[in-house]
Formats: C-alpha cells, sequence, structure tokens
C-alpha cells in the first residue's frame, strides 16, 4: 500500500505541476504567481511550509518521548509568534517595496552589491543547510516505510519537484502546497483524534505517575527553564525573517488577502502543530518504547488507524517532505536566477529569457540538492546546526533597522551581517570544544545576536547613509500595502463599497477564529490541565 | 490544576487573540480613517447632486 500512495501522491503533483506551467507566462507568474494569491492559496502554501517533517517526525519524537510540553509550551510559542511577525511585518512591508524575493528588499534598499552578495549568501547557506537536511532524515524514514532505495526515492522525488518548481515556479508551489496542506490537516483533524482518542485522556494524563515530569515543560529529562526560554527566542527569531515563510506572502492579490492569512494561517500554525504534538504523546500510552521516538506518529497511524488512513497519513508526510523541498528548491533557484544573475551580474533579460534562467536556475538546484541529499558530505551536517539560525543573527537586525532606522546603511548591513553569522560559528565551536562555557539559559545565539547588533548601532552611528540610502528611506516611509490596496480597489466600479465589504470580511474571521481558537483549546485544556 | 498545560493551551490561545489584535489594529488605523474620508466624500457628492436637481427643477 505504501508504494501504491508514493506513486499516486508523485503523480498528482508531477500533473498538478504540468498543468500550473500553462498559467506562467511571464517572469512575474513564475517569481510571485502574478500577484493573483488568493487567501485559500496564501494560507494553504503558509501552513504547509510550516508544518515541515521535522514536526511530524523530530518534534513528534521529543513530545513522545519527554512530554508534548517541552517544545511546544516555549519553543513552537515562538515559533507561532514568528510567524505572524514575518507575515504581518517583515513580509507585508517587503511586499509593499515590489520586492518578489527577500534579497530583493537588501537590493533595493541599499543598492550596494557587497550587502547583496552577502545576504544571498547567508539565504543559500541557510535554506540548505536547513532544508536538506530535513529532506535526508525524512527521506531515510520514508526509504524504510516504502521499502524503496533511499537514493533511488531522492532521484524520484527531484524529478517530481522539478515538474513543478521549474515549470510553474510560485505558482507550482503555491497551488500544490495548498493541496498538501490538505492531505496534512488530515493528520491533525482524523488522525491525532483517533489516537487521542485510543488513548484516552485519563490514561494520558496518568502518564506523569510511571514517566514523572511527563506533562511539564522541563519534561522526563527535566531541562531547565533557561533552555525552554533559548528555544522561544530561536524559533520566535528565526520565523520572523525566514525566507520559506516571508516570501509566501509576495504572491498575495493584496493587503487584505495578506491580513486574512495572519488570522487563518497564523491559527493554523498551532492548530496543526500542537493536535499532533499531544497525539504523539498519546503513543506513550498506546505504545511505549518505540525505538526512534522520531517514528512514534508513522507508528500511530500504521498501526493505530484503518489503512485508507494510514495512506493518508503517509501521504501527509510524504506532503510536509515535499513542501518544504519545494520551497528550498524554488527560493534557493530565486537567488540564483534573479538576484545573482540577473540583479547582481546585471544581465539585461527579455521576458521569454528571465523565464528561461528562472528554469535553469530551478534544474540547477534542484540536481545539486539531489546530490548533496545522495552524498550527504558530513559538511552539510556541520552547516545545518548553524543553518536554521544564521538568518536570526544575520539577516533580522539589518531587517528591522533598515525599516526603522534613518542612519541605517550598506557598511552597517555589511558589518552587522559577517559579525553576526561569524560570532554565531565562533561561539558554537568554542563552545562545543569546550574553551567557552555560558551560564544555563544563554547560548551561543543570543550573544551572537547580541554582538550583530551592536557591531549595527555602532557602525550605523560612525558612518552615514549615503543620498540612494536617505532617499529610498523616505520613500518606504511613504509605501504601503495598505495604501496600494486602497488605490487598487478605488479604480475598480463600487470600489469603495468593496473595501468596505472586505473590511467586514476581516473582522467576521477575527471573531470566528479567536471563537474557534477558545473552544479547540480551552477543551484540550479541560481534558488534559483540569 | 496543571498551570504548565494552561500555560501551553493559553499561549496557543494567544497566537490567534494576538494576531486578531494586530489585524483589527491595522484596519482601524490605516483603513477606517479612509473610509470615512471617502463615505464624507460620497456624502456631500450626493448632497451637491441633490442640490443641482432642486435647482434645476426650479428653476
Amino acid at each position: 500500500m505504501a508504494l501504491i500512495i508514493f506513486g499516486l501522491v508523485l503523480l498528482l503533483y508531477v500533473v498538478v505541476g504540468a498543468f500550473i506551467a500553462r498559467f506562467v507566462k511571464n517572469s512575474d507568474d513564475f517569481y510571485t504567481m502574478g500577484g493573483r494569491g488568493s487567501t485559500l492559496l496564501i494560507v494553504g502554501t503558509l501552513a504547509a511550509t510550516y508544518l515541515s517533517a521535522a514536526t511530524l517526525l523530530g518534534i513528534a519524537g521529543v513530545s513522545y518521548a519527554e512530554g508534548p510540553l517541552v517544545i511546544a509550551t516555549l519553543g513552537s510559542f515562538g515559533a507561532w509568534i514568528g510567524t505572524l511577525l514575518a507575515v504581518v511585518y517583515v513580509g507585508r512591508k517587503m511586499k509593499a517595496l515590489n520586492c518578489k524575493t527577500m534579497p530583493d528588499f537588501f537590493d533595493k534598499r541599499f543598492n550596494n552589491k557587497w550587502v547583496s552578495i552577502i545576504a544571498i549568501l547567508i539565504m543559500i547557506v541557510g535554506l540548505v543547510g536547513y532544508g536538506v537536511i530535513q529532506f535526508i532524515g525524512a527521506g531515510l524514514v520514508l526509504s524504510e516505510i516504502t521499502g524503496i532505495n533511499f537514493k533511488l526515492l531522492i532521484v524520484l522525488f527531484t524529478v517530481a519537484l522539478i515538474a513543478f518548481t521549474a515549470f510553474g515556479g510560485m505558482y507550482g508551489v503555491v497551488v500544490t502546497d495548498t493541496l498538501m496542506f490538505f492531505t496534512m490537516l488530515a493528520i491533525s483533524v482524523v488522525i491525532a483524534p483517533m489516537i487521542i482518542g485510543q488513548a484516552g485522556f485519563e490514561q494520558m494524563k496518568g502518564l506523569s505517575e510511571t514517566l514523572p515530569n511527563f506533562w511539564t515543560i522541563g519534561g522526563t529529562e527535566d531541562r531547565s527553564i533557561g533552555w525552554s526560554i533559548s528555544q522561544f527566542l530561536v524559533w520566535i527569531l528565526f520565523f520572523t525573517c525566514m525566507p520559506a515563510i516571508v516570501s509566501r506572502v509576495f504572491p498575495a492579490k493584496n493587503d487584505f488577502v495578506i491580513l486574512k492569512t495572519a488570522i487563518i494561517g497564523v491559527f493554523f500554525a498551532p492548530f496543526m502543530q500542537l493536535t499532533v504534538f499531544i497525539a504523539a504523546g498519546g503513543m506513550q500510552v498506546l505504545k511505549p518504547n518505540i525505538t526512534p521516538a522520531d517514528n512514534a506518529m508513522i507508528v500511530g497511524f500504521m498501526e493505530f488507524t484503518t489503512p485508507a488512513v494510514a495512506g493518508v497519513g503517509l501521504a501527509a508526510l510524504m506532503a510536509s517532505i515535499m513542501s518544504t523541498a519545494s520551497t528550498l528548491f524554488v527560493l534557493v533557484g530565486f537567488a540564483l536566477s534573479r538576484d545573482l544573475y540577473e540583479r547582481l551580474f546585471e544581465k539585461e533579460l527579455n521576458e521569454k529569457q528571465s523565464l528561461t534562467a528562472a528554469r535553469i536556475g530551478q534544474v540547477i538546484v534542484a540536481i545539486v540538492i539531489c546530490a548533496i541529499a545522495i552524498a550527504q558530505p558530513s559538511a552539510i551536517y556541520w552547516i545545518s546546526i548553524y543553518a536554521g539560525s544564521i538568518f536570526a543573527v544575520g539577516w533580522l537586525p539589518t531587517i528591522v533597522a533598515s525599516f526603522e532606522w534613518k542612519k541605517m546603511n550598506s557598511k552597517a548591513a555589511s558589518i552587522s551581517m559577517v559579525a553576526g553569522v561569524a560570532s554565531f560559528i565562533l561561539f558554537g565551536e568554542l563552545i562545543k570544544a569546550g574553551i567557552m562555557t555560558l551560564p544555563t539559559g544563554i547560548d551561543e545565539l543570543m550573544l551572537a545576536l547580541l554582538v550583530s547588533v551592536a557591531t549595527l548601532i555602532i557602525a550605523a552611528l560612525v558612518t552615514k547613509p549615503n543620498k540612494y540610502e536617505l532617499n529610498y528611506y523616505a520613500e518606504m516611509k511613504n509605501t504601503g500595502m495598505a495604501k496600494i490596496t486602497i488605490q487598487e480597489f478605488l479604480k475598480q466600479p463600487d470600489g469603495l463599497q468593496k473595501i468596505k465589504k472586505q473590511y467586514k470580511q476581516i473582522i467576521t474571521i477575527s471573531v470566528l477564529f479567536t471563537f474557534i481558537s477558545v473552544v479547540v483549546w480551552g477543551y484540550f485544556f479541560i481534558k488534559l490541565g483540569l | 490544576m496543571n498551570i504548565e498545560v494552561l500555560i501551553l493551551f493559553l499561549n496557543a490561545t494567544l497566537v490567534t487573540v494576538v494576531s486578531t489584535i494586530v489585524v483589527i489594529a491595522i484596519l482601524r488605523k490605516q483603513y477606517l480613517p479612509v473610509i470615512r474620508e471617502l463615505e464624507k466624500k460620497e456624502e456631500q457628492e450626493v448632497k451637491g447632486e441633490d442640490e443641482n436637481k432642486n435647482i434645476k427643477s426650479n428653476i
């Protein structure tokens, strides 16, 4: 059955990708789906990108072994808030500035080659390091379940991914992500309740007796609160400027779509994660001693649901791998074709050439990532240790200062990005070698962030922004998504009525989702906390 | 009552509450004044048209 589902899922994505390619007429369609993203598509792609294989395997494994509160209470909470900031603050602002990729922003803001090169390098290393490791990890698990040779599985995945990234670009990724989102949602609304139902809330609560601290933030390993706070900081800072999340906003049709996504998409972040973590906790009742613990949810849907539901679970696991990998492929490909080749090398390309360059970029990235995943060089594991957090120490201070501070300039940006990333790696290596020790609750990320912010402030104070930077800052302050959207709506017949309708719709959505949230989490609290 | 479980679900609820507050604040700050201004303009235009009609009918 696993093989049939594997084949069907791959085929579905290839067919959808080939179909979507028809709609990609120019590079705008390829990079931002021509700014036609509806609320459903943007929420779908955001949620699908958010729920990675790490949630279903790694963090679910920790929830199973140590308790569901260990990462979810503060670490995941940081990621949820970070997602909100990425959508409503970073993404919305960059979208207003007509950025098609995140490095576009650095290019527009500073018009400086060095800043752009550093920003692009951080993005490529960060995304490849973060994404490839997930791709490898999840691929190994899936290879075990399906019995397909790991290398063949990666090649098949890559071919399927090329079908919709190279031909459909962001259009293909957004549409297939939305399809994947519904598959993944099945885990939260069907599989997790089935597992929790079989385990029983009372039995789950009773785990505290056999596994002391199972229902505490420290968990069975009795982790310190400093560790949990550090997790919160890592995830909030990482998610706020993570390209995979921020770039989801760029294809949005207008500001109303972004604002609706901020509510609905952000609601789905805890909804899709917490249900999985609680179910993973339930697996401790149903089947203790699963090794490795990362397989807890897979064992859950293979052994404690019906074969049809297990099939959906397997498809959802594949979807989580594919959505993470497709985002990685598409963003790194964009960095190659648009940010490096077109903008940095100042290639004057017509529409057709630009689209071809973008597609070639995707194929190159796919082949390189496929080769890395198959070869699994040890360097990739080293990079992955730092990859997830380099956006937080490298990009975040520069992005926030660029948005808000008039004195911000290219020198401060370059120094801050380099100092942040270099100090992060240096502190990490010194700690690993035992040369440097930090007090509990303080880690290398916090120190590196401090270095990045301090160097930024000092450099900005001792240098001056040039005329271009000052002009762009002023232009940026006068640009906003609300202004752009209002102007667009007023060009249409009955524009004001349409704006008022959207306004009321968003208020209704806000009330509705707040209500749903209170009911869902209130129910779980009554069952597990009282 | 398990306080730590309460914190977990409170955080999960808080995310939606915070996003709602942020979005409503954006709507009220960036959209509502424009909507009101445009409504006023529309009213004035309607009034102006009515007055024109009255003048024409009186003539």
